[in-house]
């Protein structure tokens, strides 16, 4: 690996470099359909590469890997990958990931060095590993440089209580929550118990705590109504209990991480239902 | 719970629901045949594999040749595992191969549909398939006018009935209009599905997302800035032993009819006020209408003789085995058409398609009008070429700009560059196969991406009209080299209106 890339200007001068094709000298295609920012912390490092490398072939994007580290001393350490991939029978695409490490000082003003970075009108997604300090200046910032929010309530510990920090953002950005995706097929399954649904009482969940709040949070929002929460703890949702009545387990299979985020990169619009779900999640 | 029974579930709101098939039977006359093996079953178990298919679903193959329920599904898992494009699963096959049974019969013979009657029945108890029935017509056209008629007499009274027609969809304008009046006896027009595969293809439905979601294509879309438009459909491929079918259609009735007119038709058609299976189809068949036959002068035909393809040498046409040492039947055509309204009047279409060309190519071109005064004449006049917006379909889909830019350094030289949009780059989701797309909306029982009575009736015409041209002369076949780009007169076509085509 090469020196780390200490400015904006040698990033894109790195970026250029690597994107001509080595056999035809010819600048390889560049094709994208969006910035994906990521902010990593150190101990997401591994789960999050993981990811992304089921990503970059559903939507090829720019993404910028943002690492803080606030402990170290102020700098910017940077490096730069291109990748191909033949396309057809003729051609092959670039896409581009840039790794940024943002030490001491800098951890505070991350939009300034994400703006020149993005892809001019596409739109910015940006996935937070772990629980997003609200409130706080990097979060706050960099929520008012994108389009969506992408989490993952799986990952916050305490709550329900951060769902009502969410819900403080929700004029402010769309947000999707990976959480909530997975339990898609599971509210499928339920809409499709209706009208006898209409009256439940209590639900209980086995699942994660995300999963249970969510979904009690929804079919309170949904249907109008106080409905009580049951949960038991599972590293997956394996159960829904409708006023102690196991609920069919639904067709398919669940989907996988990467699958998951996917999905989420195609909508650009507000999920209403998914935010009055994480409205109703403390009532 | 009276009330909540009359209001509208709330739980539904926001949910993305596949609308998924509602149960039926799949019947695949044609079994034992090529395109059951390459396409159909392929497509099917990918649909399997994406849990599009109705839970409740079943496949009867039919056709003459004796062969047993296990033999059949042992030839379509080979089938599936050499032609599929997803990874083989094995639980995926069982449900679909749970769900797959063979009857060998002739529908020529008396009662001949009995022993399938019998197995529909059947499968209509075990799998709860309903009456509900699709019937593939995979079978050469000679046997497609015993089976509508059958099926017709002895459909099922219980649920929905659909019937798929492969090409070609006869022979002449006559023999169409029989086999949709053979149709009209027992089937409405909403069920029954003409297949085109070129319109289960993303890139062509992608084709009028890029007319009709942009703002920036439509209002040039027109004689006032296009010069000309030119459609090619390509293949470097022979005739892959099909002598008998070619022999008897030729590039005219094998491409020409169908594909082609349909990419004429998508590109020049009107905006349709919605897509519903009707507006998309009565905007198609008006352009049709719209076009006036071609004289002679405006139609090339060719065949091509002996020589290479990608270095290796290949014979000529009348060399192919089944092929008449004397045939005369074409392996391309290219033609000048015009599309007679407000917004075409007087911009050609040149179109072409044919066998054992330089390379496997289906482009739609839309080639703008120069720049009304360049003001670079001294360094640059001739290099300055027109833009062109390129819709590739195949095989690297996508749609690319060209136009001219300053080459860096002193003085202004210009050069063209390329803006290309790929299609595969930019969504890598896998882009499904034509007939799964094809397979399951008819399942859905929306035809808008299948071909009409009277659009067929209408591509029929004009094929017949130019065919009627070539009864009067025997022109001089072979008349290009295999591997090239087809004959002469092609190119003269062009150079005549001080046009060329396209080269890559
Ligand atoms: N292959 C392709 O890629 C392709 C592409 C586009 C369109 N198509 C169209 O699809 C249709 C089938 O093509 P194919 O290539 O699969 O042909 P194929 O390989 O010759 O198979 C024809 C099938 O029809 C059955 N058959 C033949 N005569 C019959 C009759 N009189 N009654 C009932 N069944 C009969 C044959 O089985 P038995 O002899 O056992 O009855 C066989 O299963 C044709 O209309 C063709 O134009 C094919």
């Amino acid at each position: 690996m090469a020196a780390a890339l200490g400015s904006i200007a040698e990033i894109e001068r790195e970026l250029g470099a690597q994107r001509v094709d080595p056999e035809s000298g010819q600048p390889m295609q560049r094709t994208s359909v969006m910035t994906h920012l990521a902010w990593v912390p150190e101990q997401w490092v591994e789960a999050a590469e993981d990811v992304l490398s089921g990503l970059a072939e559903r939507h090829p994007s720019r993404t910028i890997v943002l690492v803080p580290d606030p402990d170290a001393e102020d700098a910017l350490e940077a490096s730069v990958e291109v990748d191909c991939y033949p396309v057809g029978e003729h051609r092959k695409v670039s896409m581009e990931t840039i790794r940024l490490k943002l030490c001491g000082k800098r951890v505070q003003a991350p939009a300034s060095v994400v703006e020149p970075l993005l892809l001019p009108d596409l739109p910015v997604f940006l996935r937070w590993r772990g629980l997003p300090p609200f409130g706080e200046q990097p979060f706050e910032q960099l929520v008012d440089t994108v389009d969506r929010l992408i989490v993952d309530s799986t990952e916050w510990p305490g709550l329900p209580a951060p769902y009502g920090r969410l819900a403080d953002i929700f004029d402010r950005v769309a947000v999707s929550d990976i959480a909530w995706a997975r339990t898609s097929r599971w509210r499928a399954q339920l809409a499709s118990l209706w009208p006898g649904i209409a009256g439940v009482r209590r639900i209980k969940v086995l699942g994660t705590e995300a999963q249970a709040h969510l979904l009690a949070g929804w079919l309170r929002s949904r249907l109008g109504r106080k409905i009580e929460l049951e949960h038991e703890a599972a590293d997956r949702l394996t159960g829904v209990e409708l006023d102690g009545e196991p609920t069919p387990f639904p067709p398919g299979d669940p989907p996988d991480p990467a699958d998951l985020l996917s999905d989420e990169l195609e909508r650009f619009t507000r999920d209403r239902v998914y935010e009055d779900a994480v409205s109703a999640t403390r009532m | 719970m009276a009330v909540a029974e009359q209001q509208e579930n709330p739980l539904l709101e926001g949910l993305r629901l596949r609308r998924t098939p509602d149960p039926c039977a799949l019947v695949i006359f044609g079994a034992s045949g090529d395109l059951t093996k390459r396409k159909l079953f392929p497509a099917l178990y990918s649909l399997a594999l994406r849990h599009l298919l109705p839970e409740r679903f079943g496949i009867i193959g039919v056709a003459r040749t004796e062969e047993s329920d296990d033999d059949f599904r042992e030839a379509m898992k080979a089938a599936v595992q050499e032609f599929g494009r997803d990874a083989f699963q094995q639980e995926t096959w069982d449900w679909l191969a749970e769900r797959t049974r063979y009857v060998a019969t002739d529908f020529a013979d008396e009662g001949g549909q009995q022993r399938l009657v019998g197995a529909l029945n059947e499968l209509d108890e075990k799998q709860g398939t309903s009456g509900n029935r699709v019937y593939y017509l995979a079978v050469p056209p000679s046997a497609i006018a015993t089976l509508i008629h059958e099926i017709g007499e002895h459909r099922s009274t219980d649920g929905w009935t659909r019937l798929i027609v492969e090409k070609p969809f006869g022979r002449d304008l006559a023999s169409a209009q029989e086999l949709n009046a053979e149709l009209q006896q027992s089937f409405e027009e909403r069920e029954v599905f003409r297949i085109d595969h070129y319109l289960g293809k993303e890139t062509v439905q992608n084709l009028l997302a890029l007319r009709f979601a942009n703002g920036i294509f439509e209002p040039i879309w027109n004689r006032q800035f296009v010069d000309h438009v030119q459609i090619t459909v390509a293949e470097s491929i022979g005739i892959e032993g099909r002598a008998a079918f070619y022999e008897q259609a030729g590039a005219i009735r094998d491409i020409f009819q169908n594909h082609l007119l349909q990419l004429v038709a998508l590109t020049a058609m009107e905006p349709p006020i919605d897509f519903t299976a009707e507006s998309v189809r009565n905007e198609k068949v008006k352009v049709l209408r719209a076009m006036h036959t071609p004289g002679p002068k405006h139609v090339v035909r060719g065949q091509y003789g002996q020589g290479f393809i990608e270095g290796e040498e290949v014979p000529g046409y009348r060399d192919e085995p089944g092929v008449a040492r004397d045939s005369m039947t074409e392996t391309f055509v290219a033609a000048k058409l015009f599309v007679d309204n407000w917004r075409w009047a007087d911009t050609p279409f040149y179109v072409r398609a044919g066998k054992r060309l330089a390379r496997r190519e289906t482009t739609i071109a839309i080639e703008f009008k120069r720049a009304p005064h360049p003001p670079f004449e001294e360094s640059a006049e001739g290099e300055l070429q027109p833009n062109v917006l390129v819709v590739h379909i195949q095989p690297d889909e996508g749609v690319s700009l060209e136009f001219a830019a300053k080459v860096p350094g002193q003085g202004l030289t210009l050069r063209t560059v390329h803006m290309d949009f790929l299609y595969g780059g930019a969504f890598r989701t896998g882009i499904p196969e034509a007939y799964e797309r094809l397979i399951l909306d008819c399942l859905l029982g929306d035809t808008t991406l299948f071909t009409r009575s009277d659009e067929v009736e209408e591509q029929w015409s004009l094929v017949d009209a130019i065919v009627a041209f070539w009864k009067r002369d025997r022109p001089a076949f072979p008349n290009y080299e295999a591997g090239t780009w087809g004959p002469a007169a092609a190119d003269e076509l062009m150079r005549r209106d001080g046009r060329s085509w396209r080269r890559h």
